[in-house]
């Protein structure tokens, strides 16, 4: 029978764009439907009211939103629209999804990350399990992501080291601030290692892109060189040249239809002008950022599937992830430091890069033998309009007139602060889930998330023990007001789970190849695979899986066609 | 920025609980909710609520900024960083919220009507000290508080966003705060009302 495409990859971001990019390579005909428009480098600049404080590369939240529930001490879980807090878990709608405005910091899992159960045993309260897969299995995929997307660092020997089959990373390190040998030594003092950050960012210009340019604003915004390893530039660009790879952009997908025998047969989406269309595949990919991903599998009945596609063991949403930890900060007043140092801490463009693993597993009195964490350091985020923010509120009422104004002149001009940010291990459990929510619904008449975010205690356990030494090592710099905090609240940007592999269909809703256990041409290939999120930031390992994805559904489609 | 732990537009901290978290994020969102249908003029610190609206908002606007952000000879208020015009712009731009925009217009209008019962005169027609006195006792109510904290966050916007968008001529702003803005810049056709979106 006659089909549109071999495969159909719904969504464009980190998840979908290795798809796009091997399948197209191997020969075959690939249709990407991304909800978003097409923007590319020449659409990005450094806007800090399109980046930040406008919905514009982000649905409105009143057309589009999430219906959030968190823990009250009074009344169990309580339940906010998103369009009520203004709390957007959106996070980049555009083809190449959020990796567009990504850091880049490109931390690989470590080999413990993939046997936490077997390694530190169960957690009363949490739903730890061992990965299907190894580090081993995986190695080659961070090595081909280091090559494609474009990875530059620099492989330093390292207590904490993860194993690597190539000798070093393909690019030199980007060009680092004056700061970072301060960190250098600073951590040493300590007793601490600081560890160069390999970032997805090229330092000089390949595969057709240009080097970074350093303009000191790069997460958050879009990046106008095309140095920034996104989905859109590294591997869609590509894809598309090959001419076997079309991208329909404003493709809102809002059903994936299944037959009587449990495949999928079809994808209906919603184009601009809200028309329906109607494409169909061998293959089909899902790849939607975690929520969203969890959200249409939910939403897709069917004749096999009346809970939702792949959800006959109710387990799709389930063990949904984000990021434990939190964030800390620290003021470099000018006036401690001579006229050169100050000089040197002014500069703008160069990066930090510098984290400390050290202590990535644990054996703490407090703590006893667990899975911690990195602290990763970086300059304030050089937004100006959110920092002004602060200045207008002292203690509790506005500030205005003259006062105002000589806040902001200290503020802005007599210190820089750096800060960190910790990132542990967010334990999965069954108190954060993606659900289809009963009332509130979408521009398309189709019901929302609903997503309960309840976390571990032991997730701020660590992220505090963590955020202590992150405060340790900017007192040694000699910052003032040093402070930090761990909370609760997960950062919506990191995202993952909901959609776990294993083994079993009973506990799992992907087997290892991340193939659906009940949908034999269902594959997801973001972060939703993931049964325990490790403790860097997601994106190097969401690309690194799905080029193995790839790899097994090239695989199924009988290997690479012709001469590709 | 790796973590994107709260609402855009408004600086949140890692907060220590859940409840902390609600509320920051639900104050201000419900504020302007309930402002929208006019009912809590009265919490903007009026004794009652007049029926004639004032015909033009945007001279008491302009009088307004000019006090939260004076000009002095060394640095710049709302008039040298063109802060009426980026309002203009604000309250023309759709990617605003419709409730936001006309906050910011009906907040004008309870202040006039405030001037009005306090000082028997319109609040462009009072003295410094005055209207420092009446924004104080606006900002003593909870809504009067929420639409001055509004008009300094346009009044930041128009500081230290790109000149492209009508404010901070020349990068005045930036020179001000000695603010190194990152390139490039966005320009005509470049801005967020021009993308393909």
């Amino acid at each position: 029978m006659s089909r549109d495409f071999d495969v159909c990859v719904i969504g464009s971001g980190a998840g979908g764009g290795p798809v796009a990019y091997r399948l197209a390579e191997a020969g075959y005909s690939v249709v990407v439907l991304e909800k978003g428009p097409w923007l590319r480098e020449q659409h990005f600049t450094k806007d800090e009211l399109a980046c930040c404080r406008r919905a514009v590369y982000t649905p409105e939240l009143r057309d589009e939103q999430h219906v959030i529930e968190q823990a009250d001490d009074a009344t169990g879980w309580q339940s906010t629209p998103t369009q009520a807090s203004g709390w957007s878990f959106w996070n980049g709608n555009c083809v190449g999804g959020s990796s567009n405005f990504m850091s880049g910091y490109f931390h690989r899992l470590k080999p413990v990350d993939f046997k936490l159960r077997s390694t530190f045993g169960p957690i009363a309260g949490a739903n730890v399990v061992d990965w299907p897969i190894e580090y081993a299995d995986l190695e080659p995929y961070y090595d081909r992501v280091e090559r494609l997307v474009g990875v530059s660092g620099k492989a330093d020997t390292h207590a904490n080291s993860e194993p690597r089959s190539s000798s070093d990373f393909p690019f030199p390190p980007t060009l680092e601030h004056p700061i970072s040998a301060r960190i250098d030594q600073a951590a040493a003092q300590l007793g601490f290692h600081a560890l160069r950050v390999p970032r997805a960012i090229l330092s000089q210009p390949a595969m057709g892109r240009r080097g970074c340019e350093y303009s000191g604003f790069c997460g958050s915004f879009g990046c106008s060189s095309g140095a920034k390893g996104s989905s859109r530039a590294a591997l869609l660009d590509h894809a598309v040249a090959s001419g076997r790879c079309e991208i329909r952009a404003h493709a809102k997908v809002y059903r994936i239809a299944s037959d009587a025998r449990g495949r999928i047969s079809s994808v209906d989406y919603f184009d601009h002008d809200g028309q329906s269309h109607r494409v169909d595949a061998q293959i089909y990919v899902v790849a939607c950022q975690a929520i969203e991903s969890s959200r249409l599998l939910l939403a897709s009945v069917g004749p096999r599937f009346p809970d939702g596609l792949a959800n006959n063991h109710a387990q799709v949403g389930r063990n949904l992830l984000f990021s434990g930890g939190g964030a800390g900060s620290g003021d470099l007043v000018f006036e401690d430091h001579d006229e050169a140092a100050t000089a040197a801490m002014r500069v703008v463009g160069p990066f930090v890069n510098r984290a400390l693993d050290d202590w990535y597993t644990l054996d703490d009195p407090q703590l006893g033998r667990a899975k911690g964490g990195i602290i990763e350091f970086l300059w304030d985020h050089p937004n100006a309009v959110v920092r002004a923010e602060n200045a207008k509120w002292r203690d509790g009422e506005l500030v205005w007139g003259k006062p105002l104004k000589r806040r902001l002149e200290a503020w802005f001009r007599t210190d820089r602060t750096l800060n960190f940010e910790v990132f542990n291990d967010w334990l999965p459990n069954d108190d954060c889930f993606v659900a289809l929510d009963g009332q509130v619904r979408d521009r398309w008449d189709s019901p929302v998330a609903r997503v309960r975010i309840g976390a571990h205690p032991q997730d701020q356990r660590v992220g505090r023990f963590l955020a202590d030494k992150g405060e340790l090592l900017l007192r040694q710099l000699g910052a003032r007001r040093v402070a930090s905090s761990v909370g609760p609240a997960p950062p919506a940007n990191l995202q993952a789970g909901g959609c776990r592999f294993g083994s079993a269909a009973e506990d799992a809703v992907l087997d290892a190849d991340c193939r659906a256990h009940e949908v034999e041409n269902l594959f997801v290939s973001d972060g939703s695979f993931m049964p325990t999120g490790g403790s860097v930031p997601y994106t190097f390992t969401i690309y690194a899986n799905s080029f193995r994805v790839a790899d097994r559904i090239v695989a199924q489609l009988g290997g690479p066609r012709g001469s590709a | 920025m790796i973590r994107r732990s709260g609402p855009r537009s408004e600086p949140v901290e890692p907060a220590e609980s859940f409840a902390a978290v609600r509320d920051a994020l639900l104050s201000r969102r419900r504020f302007l909710i309930q402002s929208a249908g006019g009912t809590i003029a009265l919490l903007f610190g009026l004794r009652s609520v007049g029926a004639a609206e004032d015909p033009d908002p945007w001279p008491t606007l302009d009088a307004v900024l000019r006090h939260l952000l004076p000009s002095e000879p060394d640095s710049p208020g709302a008039e040298e960083i063109h802060a009426l015009d980026y309002l203009r712009f604000v309250v023309g731009d759709q990617k605003v919220s419709a409730e936001d925009r006309q906050f910011i217009v009906q907040g004008s209008q309870w202040l006039n009507q405030l001037s009005q019962q306090t000082y028997a005169r319109a609040f462009v027609d009072l003295d410094d000290a005055s209207r420092e006195l009446l924004l104080r006792r606006t900002a003593a109510s909870a809504a009067g508080e929420n639409w001055l904290s509004t008009l300094l966050s346009y009044l930041f916007e128009a500081l230290l966003t790109a000149p492209a968008y009508g404010g901070n001529p020349n990068g005045i702003g930036w020179r001000w705060l000695s603010y190194v803005p990152g390139f490039p810049l966005p320009g005509p056709g470049t801005r967020y009302p021009e993308l393909p979106l």
